[in-house]
């Protein structure tokens, strides 16, 4: 787990209860047809996910492995892959680790309330070989393609009822989209803050330079 | 047996367990991810199957002995089996589960209980086959390995 990551390979954390479905979806992830793009650390529970998570997070320093993307579970006891999610984002509000949501319920209900707590996709279970594009588009890996496709990538899939939820879950794609513009914003304000300081002490010193200057040479005169 | 024998014999048993409903195309897409990579994909997933079925359906009888039934408990381990069922490709189980999620949420102990029978025939229908399946895969990659180490001592005498 500590080891090396080549760049360019997406880390996993995938959170399952259920022995069958990580070892299936770990298998998926790694066989030939990913092409060794995804490298997956499975955890049995929600809780394990933020220890995991937390971790990472205070020992960044010294731990150069960090996690591209979580694939959770949905309903897993004690801690739900909803709460995770939540949890999750407000770990890292600056920074957001992307969340995929699966279940094997194929709920609106459950679906729009995941993407409006900011999954940035869903997929409803057995996971599939023709889910890892999806997988791979919502990675912290490739975030520029997944900004730029957002307004398609966002629509739902054909695991998902289209008919039902494709109005509900346009709006809150839209919204989705917005919010993750203003959070890559709001990530370079303490930088422009800091770059505006410095800009106004310049001038200032630049000012008292000026000053200084103009009065040795009132000195001078005087003298 | 030769390998190609045994490959008949696989083929047969998996078009036979489709044929009656016990698979569904799910199990299609484990065997189309089996390759050089992950050679014992099927196997993995069909044996952590059939132990962590066998755990759910243990607990779900002893569950469903007590004398007030926790539905919401049972309920949360059918949605378990239903779970990996479904990320297996054992179509009937998985059907049956459903259907026992609905006594679940009806409060039907009768209803659970008779289900669970069902549910339990289903299963070891299924494993059974799924065994004699591994079996086969056994020989197989047997055969294939004695072929190699043959060839391979042929190829050295000449």
């Amino acid at each position: 787990m500590g080891r090396e990551v080549e760049e360019g390979v997406t880390r996993v954390l995938l959170v399952d209860d259920s022995p069958v479905d990580r070892r299936v979806v770990q298998l998926l992830l790694s066989s030939n047809a990913c092409a060794g793009s995804f490298h997956v650390i499975a955890v049995d529970s929600a809780k394990k996910a933020i220890e995991f998570l937390g971790l990472k997070e205070e020992g960044r320093k010294e731990q150069e492995q960090a996690i591209d993307m979580v694939l959770t579970d949905y309903c897993m006891p004690e801690m739900t892959g909803y709460e995770l999610l939540k949890a999750i984002k407000a770990l890292s509000p600056l920074k957001p680790i992307p969340v995929i949501v699966m279940s094997s319920e194929n709920e609106p209900q459950r679906i729009s309330r995941c993407l409006n707590a900011g999954a940035e996709d869903f997929i409803v279970k057995p996971l599939q070989s023709k889910d890892v594009q999806r997988l791979r588009n919502c990675s912290s890996v490739n975030t520029q393609f997944c900004n730029a496709g957002s307004d398609i990538k966002l629509l739902p899939s054909d695991h998902i009822v289209v008919d039902a939820t494709a109005a509900a879950l346009l709006p809150s794609s839209r919204r989705r989209v917005l919010r993750s513009s203003s959070v890559e914003l709001s990530h370079y304000f303490p930088f422009l803050f800091k770059f505006i300081l410095l800009v106004y002490a310049i001038l200032c010193l630049g000012e008292l330079l000026h000053r200084w200057s103009n009065g040795c040479f009132l000195n001078l005169w005087c003298a | 047996m030769a390998a190609a024998a045994l490959t008949n014999q696989l083929n047969a048993l998996v078009n036979n367990m489709f044929a009656m409903g016990l698979l569904d195309d799910q199990f299609q897409q484990l065997q189309m991810l089996q390759d050089s990579t992950a050679p014992d994909f099927v196997s993995e997933v069909v044996t952590l199957f059939c132990d962590d079925g066998e755990r759910i359906i243990c607990e779900l009888a002893r569950q469903l002995e007590k004398p007030n039934v926790d539905f919401d408990r049972v309920d949360s381990y059918v949605h378990q089996l239903k779970g990996s069922s479904a990320s297996v490709g054992a179509q009937k189980v998985k059907n049956t589960c459903i259907q026992f999620r609905e006594f679940c949420q009806q409060r039907s102990r009768d209803g659970c209980l008779k289900t669970l029978d069902l549910v339990r025939t289903e299963f070891y229908d299924l494993r059974s086959k799924f065994q004699a399946m591994l079996q086969i895969m056994n020989r197989k990659a047997e055969s294939t390995e004695k072929k190699k180490n043959c060839d391979a001592e042929a190829e050295g005498a000449s």
